[in-house]
């Protein structure tokens, strides 16, 4: 009686899985269903699953249209991406192995002194750090788009907490050797913390193609827009036009989602290993 | 830092990849000299953006770069206005009063001298700070009420004139598919602002610079939108908002309340079967309103070529009517600033477009410089309160008057 | 050897010190300067006026709202993120087939922006017409269409809003969680099922949930500063032309018109920052102290 009892358990907790599976997948659904439909398919208020004609040409369409610079906005958020996501890992992962290995006074000092930045949202150096860009002559340039977000305090931290809690046998063989700290660096420690660097590389690279707010004040040009702030000019343009918008969005996140399914493994693994909770 | 991008990569030098991956100054025009950089919003109609180009690129004494600009462009300017890497001339829903104050823009009084009584008074008088004139209005927008004649018939409502009698119109016209009203997808807080205020004979700002709406028919006014949201009437989360004729004209409302810039493609859609109304009076003290605006050209005070800038502005603006006439007609409905290329409009004399015309000149008001943003977020918000909350009007407006008066202080106090 | 080891230490922290020192610590200190200024228009003011912003601010109606709102959404969204993600946790973590794939499903959003979801809420999912697909679910049962952002009463947005939040987190935490649950000695399950502790609600919270209170303590943190730095999703949900309508209206929303809006009052808008990010620290710390002490009396 026990076993059926946990049998039906097992049976009913499948049910549920698969039926929030599909709730989850939902939008995707909506995504490429309202993409490749006809406008009129769209408005239609009799529902229908799929469109009744599917139209690929509402890619081309897109790419065609002169009031938004699509290709270019993807470009800039590729650039972006991958700029601020090498960056950040080289600057924060060479901070991370300093605070945690190198000898120094005040090493602590520092180390607060950055974590404490995770205590202040952004919400607080917004403004100023808008005008300090501005300043700079970085408005509607990818410099500005970029350099001012390669110090989240959050990847030292993980890289720190990390190079804390890697076999320190290795480096002081290499030390031993006579690498200094440079080489052991690039020789060693690095080669043997890939899966930190898959991690937190994947967070930043979706952060950073997903980052609305600061593109949206920073890239005031047409010719410096990410995809974001191109898709949510087609919200709050006078004409909206819905098959454009949707298919906008299906081409926004398709290559975000092929970088995702093929690191996601490399995420869970990092987030086990690394602790970044 | 003064030193700005266009310029590095105009002298060729530090056009890093960074450099040149981010600026785009879209260069153009045939003229020598400096370079400015001009800014306009997105404007729908199609041929606009090629029509200023081809101005642009008639002023001989500088290189005129156009910059068009989709999204919030109010935000956009204001924000850039900041800073150095902002525009020579651009057109402004404005300026504000503190852009004005702060001496983010130019004064530009002696470009209109000669011709400032051809200026429409309704859009030229916002745009004048202590008898000083800082844009260039270049043409006038309105807005009205559109109806569907047939639907209408079809329910025997006559087009409404007072405001119980618009309440009681959009009640029935709502029927299974089609609702009565369209006044965008907020309920009407953002796009209606004061309209209804002027129609009630209340004013923003009254002539003794005080808050003028100051009293409870005001406020007995405002509460009357409330029936619109309570009689479910009104339209609501339509695909796109109240700047866009579609939910008029795919029939998803009888009635709507959008732009004169509307009127091309609703006549296209509709043929004769619509017609045009100004906001209806309420009250014995009541007369009809249109809100009028107008984009006026300003120059920046952060321009490095201010007076080729300010030349700029006067020889398109003040100089070249035939630009002027062409840019307010030849692309969608617009009335010309001037008052003698607005007689001379051909377009603007019968049906539907020359009631807009008389509209303006009879029942239009436009919002007073002295009306603030943030006066202007307060009463937004109260409105919203009032139309969907069913937020008691009195109380709502009492709390905004006191925010009025006190911004009306502030302004008071340092000009 | 001492001297060798402060120059090396710089070689690897300078970079990355001195760009968060003035991407961040510079701004910051910009902010709280302007925020004792009138700042209309400039970002370098003259007049100093002292508190004033910030009475203004604490004064200011609309504001206070907004912190109100989402100190009450943070009270909701916080435990129903936590509970929701925890669950597909746990169930994930029990299945012996396609587990990838469950994963993998509810992680997916994750990689989705808030623009986007925003987007497919808006527009399709939660569209206030007739060929929304909520509003064609509720006519096949013979329902009327609602305007789900539109509507105040009831206010429907919030469904639009707690919905797109929880598609778009629950994953993430999902993994934290997971990782968590992966970290469990599986000889404390053991041994509960030797003490005679049915797999269940007993063993949940005996062994799993304690086990799990790093993690928590993490989600949770992570959470609550979410919660109040909402930004995007709402910006592009609910933002017109004209604005952002009065209600479930984000501070961080409010003080983006106030301060980069036509408004253009900096230094009003750096006093609303600095308030939030005290309401940020204070909600941060003292629910991180409610947490430990939780933890000492559990263990006590």
């Amino acid at each position: 009686m026990d076993d059926a009892l946990v049998r039906a358990g097992r049976a009913l907790r499948l049910v549920l899985l698969i039926a929030l599976a599909l709730l989850f997948l939902v939008p995707f659904y909506l995504l490429v269903r309202n993409g490749l439909a006809g406008e009129e398919d769209i408005t239609s208020p009799e529902w229908t699953f799929f469109p009744r004609q599917v139209r690929w040409g509402n890619v081309g369409e897109l790419f065609a249209d002169p009031s938004v610079p699509f290709a270019r906005s993807l470009l800039n958020s590729a650039l972006i991406a991958v700029a601020t996501t090498l960056g950040t890992l080289l600057l924060a992962s060479l901070a991370g192995y300093g605070l945690a290995r190198i000898p120094y006074r005040h090493a602590n000092k520092v180390f607060y002194a950055v974590l404490g930045t995770l205590l202040v949202p952004a919400a607080v150096t917004f403004v100023p750090s808008f005008v300090l860009v501005s300043s700079l002559g970085w408005i509607s340039t990818l410099r500005g788009l970029i350099v001012p977000t390669l110090f989240p305090a959050f990847a030292c931290f993980v890289f720190r907490q990390y190079f804390l809690g890697f076999p320190r046998e290795l480096e002081d063989a290499a030390q031993v050797d006579g690498l200094g700290y440079w080489r052991t660096y690039w020789l060693v420690v690095v080669p043997g913390a890939r899966p930190v660097f898959a991690a937190v590389g994947t967070i930043v690279f979706l952060g950073a193609w997903n980052s609305f707010l600061w593109p949206l004040v920073i890239g005031q040009d047409q010719s410096a827009w990410t995809v974001q702030v191109a898709l949510s000019s087609f919200t709050t343009a006078q004409v909206v036009r819905l098959h454009e918008l949707f298919v906008a969005a299906a081409v926004s996140i398709l290559p975000l989602l092929l970088v995702f399914l093929c690191f996601q493994r490399w995420i869970v693994a990092g987030v086990e290993r690394s602790g970044i909770d | 830092m003064t030193i700005r991008r266009r310029d590095l990569l105009a002298a060729g030098v530090g056009a890093g990849v960074l450099t040149a991956c981010g600026s785009n100054t879209g260069r153009g025009g045939g003229g020598s000299g400096p370079e400015l950089a001009q800014w306009y919003h997105q404007y729908g109609e199609p041929g606009t953006e090629r029509a200023v180009r081809r101005y642009a690129a008639g002023f001989k004494k500088a290189r005129v770069s156009v910059q068009w600009r989709p999204g919030n462009y109010d935000q956009q300017t204001a924000a850039a206005l900041l800073t150095d890497s902002g525009p020579d001339v651009f057109e402004v829903n404005g300026p504000t009063l503190d852009q004005i104050r702060g001496g983010q823009v130019l004064d530009l009084t002696e470009l209109v001298a000669k011709v400032k009584d051809d200026f429409n008074p309704a859009v030229l008088t916002p745009k004048t700070h202590d008898g000083r004139v800082y844009a260039i209005p270049q043409v006038i927008d309105m807005q009205m009420l559109y109806y569907r004649k047939s639907l209408l018939e079809d329910a025997g409502v006559e087009p409404p004139t007072t405001l119980d009698a618009l309440v009681d119109a959009a009640h029935r016209l709502t029927g299974d598919k089609v609702k009565g009203l369209f006044l965008g997808n907020d309920g009407g807080a953002g796009v209606l602002g004061g309209t209804p205020l002027y129609a009630a004979g209340f004013r923003f700002v009254g002539d003794d610079g005080e808050v003028g709406f100051d009293d409870p028919a005001a406020a007995r006014t405002l509460g009357k939108l409330h029936r619109l949201y309570a009689d479910k009437s009104l339209l609501l989360g339509a695909p796109s908002d109240w700047a866009d004729p579609s939910a008029f004209v795919q029939g998803l409302t009888a009635m709507q309340w959008t732009g004169l810039w509307a009127l091309p493609r609703v006549r296209e859609e509709l043929g004769d079967d619509f017609g045009v109304l100004p906001f209806p009076r309420d009250g014995s003290q009541g007369r009809p309103s249109v809100p009028v605006g107008a984009y006026g050209a300003a120059v920046s005070a952060r321009s490095r070529h201010k007076e080729t800038a300010a030349r700029y502005v006067q020889w398109l603006w003040v100089e070249r009517t035939d630009y002027q006439e062409d840019f307010a007609l030849s692309y969608g409905f617009h009335i010309p600033a001037r008052i003698s290329l607005a007689e001379k409009a051909t377009a603007l004399k019968d049906g539907p477009a020359a009631d807009a015309v008389r509209f303006t000149t009879d029942h239009g008001y436009a919002q007073p410089l002295l009306w603030t943003p943030a006066s202007q977020t307060a009463y937004q918000d109260a409105l919203s309160r009032i139309i969907k909350d069913g937020a008691g009007p009195e109380r709502e407006l009492r709390a905004v008057v006191r925010k009025v008066s006190a911004e009306l202080d502030r302004v008071k106090k340092t000009s | 050897m001492r001297r060798r080891g402060a120059l090396w230490f710089w070689v690897f922290v300078g970079p990355f010190a001195l760009g968060l020192a003035l991407f961040t610590y510079v701004p910051l200190l910009w902010s709280v300067t302007l925020s004792f200024f009138d700042a209309h228009n400039t970002v370098t003011p003259t007049r100093f006026v002292g508190l004033d912003n910030y009475t203004a601010m604490l004064r200011d109606r609309a504001f206070v709202d907004s912190l109100r709102t989402f100190l009450v959404f943070t009270a909701f969204i916080v435990p129903v993120t936590y509970v929701f993600s925890l669950s597909l946790a746990l169930m994930v973590n029990r299945l012996r087939t396609a587990r990838a794939f469950f994963r993998s499903v509810f992680f997916l959003p994750a990689a989705c922006s808030y623009v986007v979801a925003a987007l497919i809420w808006k527009m399709s999912l939660f569209s206030g017409v007739r060929f929304g697909l909520a509003n064609s679910v509720l006519g096949w049962f013979g329902g009327d269409p609602v305007a789900w952002l539109s509507t105040t009463d009831p206010p429907w947005y919030w469904l639009v809003i707690v919905t797109v939040r929880l598609w778009l987190q629950a994953g993430f935490y999902m993994i934290l969680f997971l990782a968590g649950l992966q970290r469990i000695d599986p000889a404390l399950y053991e041994a509960a099922a030797v003490d005679g502790a049915r797999p269940g609600w007993t063993v949940l919270r005996h062994i799993t949930l304690p086990q799990l209170r790093a993690t928590s303590v993490a989600v949770v943190l992570l959470l609550v500063i979410n919660a109040f730095q909402a930004f995007d999703e709402f910006y592009n949900l609910l933002s017109d032309a004209r604005g952002y309508p009065p209600y479930a209206r984000p501070p961080l929303v409010y003080l983006y018109y106030t301060a980069l809006g036509q408004g253009q009052n900096l230094g009003l808008g750096s006093a609303g920052a600095v308030i939030l990010a005290l309401v940020i620290a204070v909600v941060t710390l003292g629910q991180a102290r409610w947490l430990r002490l939780g933890r000492t009396d559990a263990d006590g």
